[in-house]
């Protein structure tokens, strides 16, 4: 087993007159899978809310899809189910999956009453999750349909980057349409996982299902990208890494020395994760050094990852160089793939910038921001995304506010791909 | 010749360093203003310019046809950018230019000339540099067929108007290089701009001066370092009561505004003064007095 890397630059040509350049680079990661046979085993754990507002259908199609979930795992994984109101309760005990009548009647035991306490319902996930997490996937969904009112938001994020700690994946997913996009961004983000939106009660069985064969394709974990930059690369000041694909989220990294190191978590066999880069060249140093070399090198990049099947951890990939070509006549020649990726992160950035103008009053900054975004989604061939940011703009403009589930929407509409591009 | 000049991102206001192609913030691409010289008239233009700006020369065109000639500067950057087969609207301007000389000389050849292929020629204003390429088939053939069809229209006369007042030299000289370079191009170019012609009636000389069709500001006053007037109004009576740089027409969505930039004496528009950073929308009729008196006054005219 081990890890596909494929690094691409946006251009990969450099202008030997221009102090300073700027270029893109995305690297797509995924797991090979090829060599292995045994596989990996999943140890999931769902963080379920029965607070008072799931009761009736909500509460019974998220039980139904929980029990739908039991059925598609195999024997070996372990499974966790913890509910949560006010308080949090364990449901039931991590256990291997094979005694899955007795599992399902404990599902179907939850009753909806109380408040919601988002903090406490992933603090025993966490807990329970971490004994069965030897040798396994952990991959932990928190499923809320309310905003954290017994609850404390920053603990749920330091709940979220511990469990990047410990090696487990926290998944977010919002269901109706009070919950708070803004606290499950942030909880999916920090623990390394996914936002999903059940708009409607019947959605939460497709949704789980699509998260589930996500997790299920995890093979390696606790993958981290180490760049080391030559001297006369830097990456931008602000927000220099982002995830691109398949969804939007901004990374933070560390430096040691000269490296830098971005946690990047799992990675799946058949989902390549896109990582951005921004950077900045100044070509100068390196033309007065070696005058007559037309390739300069600008970074190699490496791989540490975990193979839970075989409990192996921290083993590196070869380092990969990438270098750019200097000419002296230049001329921008775009790299496609990477210019989508860019326009990826485009749309996401003027989608969180008009919602920051919104949230201080400007409604005509945000107007104008979401129209530049829906022109970015449609750049990318998104036409789904695109509608749905210009009809919010236009609802704006017209003097409407958005309601809950509109800025749900939006906030999936930017932060993924609705409609990927027709292969011509 | 290509500088690039670096700006805060219009979308987000970010501001990005030096190099910067997407804002950092937001990711817009940004605008990158880089210029090269246009090989007609010398000005600074934008690369991505189809036209020059200041003489009408055509930039996409002269490229097409000047694919091997690389000898100044802003062209070889241009014309590399064709080779390598990049920037999509440099493609499109190259194939566009290789396609004009093939419709010359189908229609030409064609005797009955069908009325859509004259009309792909005359929209051709890419027609313009062929002119100065001899080499290029009969052209004077599809300039008689367009002259006898009468799609010839005869936009030589504004520019040439206001060189016929008695314009004092030293006035004349300085923009006597882009002028000419600009009558030059719009008779060959034929630009259709008619329908917004304007002109201004000097009461008192009862001289008509056409307004510059192709400028989107034409600047009245006399000669001066700073801002060369369009309009030069040295050489009428009482001229001394006109600042040097006094009044500017703006042209906006075929509406011509009129706003005074700070003249010393003022300006009257209907005999009421039009204050500073006020614009006027000029209506036919108007009567604008430059300065105190009415001493200085034109009627502004549109030529329909």
């Amino acid at each position: 087993m081990s890890v596909n890397l494929n690094c691409k630059l946006s251009d990969r040509f450099l202008d030997s007159k221009q102090s300073s350049s700027q270029r893109q680079l995305a690297i797509a990661l995924s797991a090979n899978a090829s060599l292995d046979g045994n596989n990996t085993l999943l140890n999931l754990c769902l963080v379920l809310d029965h607070s008072g507002s799931m009761v009736g259908q909500p509460l019974d199609n998220v039980k139904r899809a929980a029990r739908d979930l039991v059925d598609q795992m195999t024997q070996q994984d372990r499974l966790t189910v913890i509910g949560f109101n006010h308080k949090a309760s364990v449901v039931v005990e991590n256990q291997p999956v094979d005694r899955t009548e007795s599992i399902k009647e404990k599902i179907q035991s939850l009753k909806a009453s109380g408040g919601t306490c988002i903090d406490d319902g992933i603090k025993l996930g966490l807990q329970e999750t971490s004994k069965g997490k030897d040798g396994t996937v952990s991959q932990v969904f928190v499923l809320t349909d309310g905003e954290n009112e017994h609850g404390n938001n920053d603990r749920c994020f330091q709940f979220s980057r511990l469990a990047t700690e410990y090696n487990m994946t926290l998944h977010s997913l919002g269901f109706g349409d009070s919950w708070n996009q803004d606290v499950l961004e942030r909880i999916a983000d920090a623990g390394g996982g996914s936002m999903a939106y059940i708009a409607s009660p019947e959605m939460a069985s497709a949704e789980f299902q699509k998260l589930l064969k996500r997790v299920q394709s995890v093979n390696l974990t606790n993958a981290h990208l180490i760049l080391q930059l030559f001297p006369y690369v830097r990456l931008a000041e602000l927000k220099p890494i982002a995830q691109v694909s398949p969804d939007t989220i901004e990374l933070n990294y560390q430096t040691e020395g000269n490296a830098i190191i971005v946690r990047i978590g799992d990675l799946m066999t058949d989902i390549d994760r896109v990582i951005l880069f921004n950077l900045y060249i100044n070509p100068s140093t390196f033309i007065s050094a070696y005058p007559g070399k037309s390739d300069i090198p600008i970074l190699s990049v490496q791989v540490r990852y975990d193979i839970p099947s075989l409990a192996q951890v921290n083993l590196l990939s070869e380092p990969e160089d990438v270098s750019l070509q200097l000419i002296q006549n230049f001329v921008p020649q775009v790299n496609a793939d990477v210019q989508n990726h860019l326009l990826a992160l485009a749309k996401y950035r003027q989608t969180q910038l008009a919602e920051q103008k919104l949230q201080q009053g400007d409604r005509a900054g945000a107007v104008t921001m979401l129209q530049s975004a829906s022109k970015t989604a449609l750049q990318m061939g998104d036409y789904n995304a695109s509608t749905i940011l210009q009809d919010n703009a236009t609802r704006l403009q017209t003097g409407t506010t958005l309601s809950e589930a509109e800025r749900k929407k939006t906030r999936i509409a930017s932060k993924t791909i609705l409609q990927s591009p027709k292969e011509s | 010749m290509k500088n690039v000049v670096m700006i805060t991102c219009p979308s987000c206001a970010h501001a990005n360093p030096d190099g910067a192609v997407n804002c950092e913030a937001c990711f817009t691409a940004l605008p990158i203003v880089s210029t090269i010289q246009c090989p007609s008239c010398q000005a600074d233009v934008r690369s991505d310019a189809k036209f020059c700006g200041h003489c009408g020369f055509n930039l996409s065109n002269i490229l097409g046809d000047d694919l091997g000639k690389t000898e100044d500067e802003g062209l070889g950057i241009l014309s590399e950018a064709v080779s390598n087969n990049l920037p999509s609207e440099v493609i499109t301007s190259q194939t566009e230019s290789v396609a004009v000389p093939s419709i010359h000389t189908t229609s030409s050849a064609m005797s009955n000339t069908l009325p859509n292929e004259i009309s792909s020629d005359d929209s051709g204003i890419v027609i313009n540099p062929i002119s100065e390429f001899p080499t290029i088939p009969k052209f004077t053939d599809i300039e008689k067929i367009l002259a006898a069809e009468g799609n010839e229209p005869s936009l030589n006369t504004p520019i040439n108007n206001i060189f016929e007042p008695e314009l004092d030299n030293e006035a004349s000289n300085e923009k006597a290089a882009p002028m000419n370079a600009s009558i030059n191009s719009s008779t060959i170019a034929r630009t259709q701009l008619q329908q917004f012609a304007a002109s201004l009636l000097h009461i008192q000389t009862n001289l008509n001066i056409e307004i510059p069709a192709h400028l989107a500001v034409v600047h009245i006053g006399k000669p001066n370092t700073v801002i060369p007037p369009d309009i030069d109004v040295s050489g009428f009576p009482d001229s001394d009561i006109v600042s040097r740089i006094h009044a500017d027409i703006r042209t906006e969505g075929g509406s011509f505004y009129f706003e005074d930039t700070g003249s010393s004496n003022g300006t009257y528009i209907n005999n009421l003064p039009l204050s500073a950073g006020n614009r006027h929308k000029l209506r036919a009729g108007d009567r604008i007095s430059l300065g105190k008196g009415d001493k200085v006054s034109f009627v502004f005219q549109l030529n329909t």
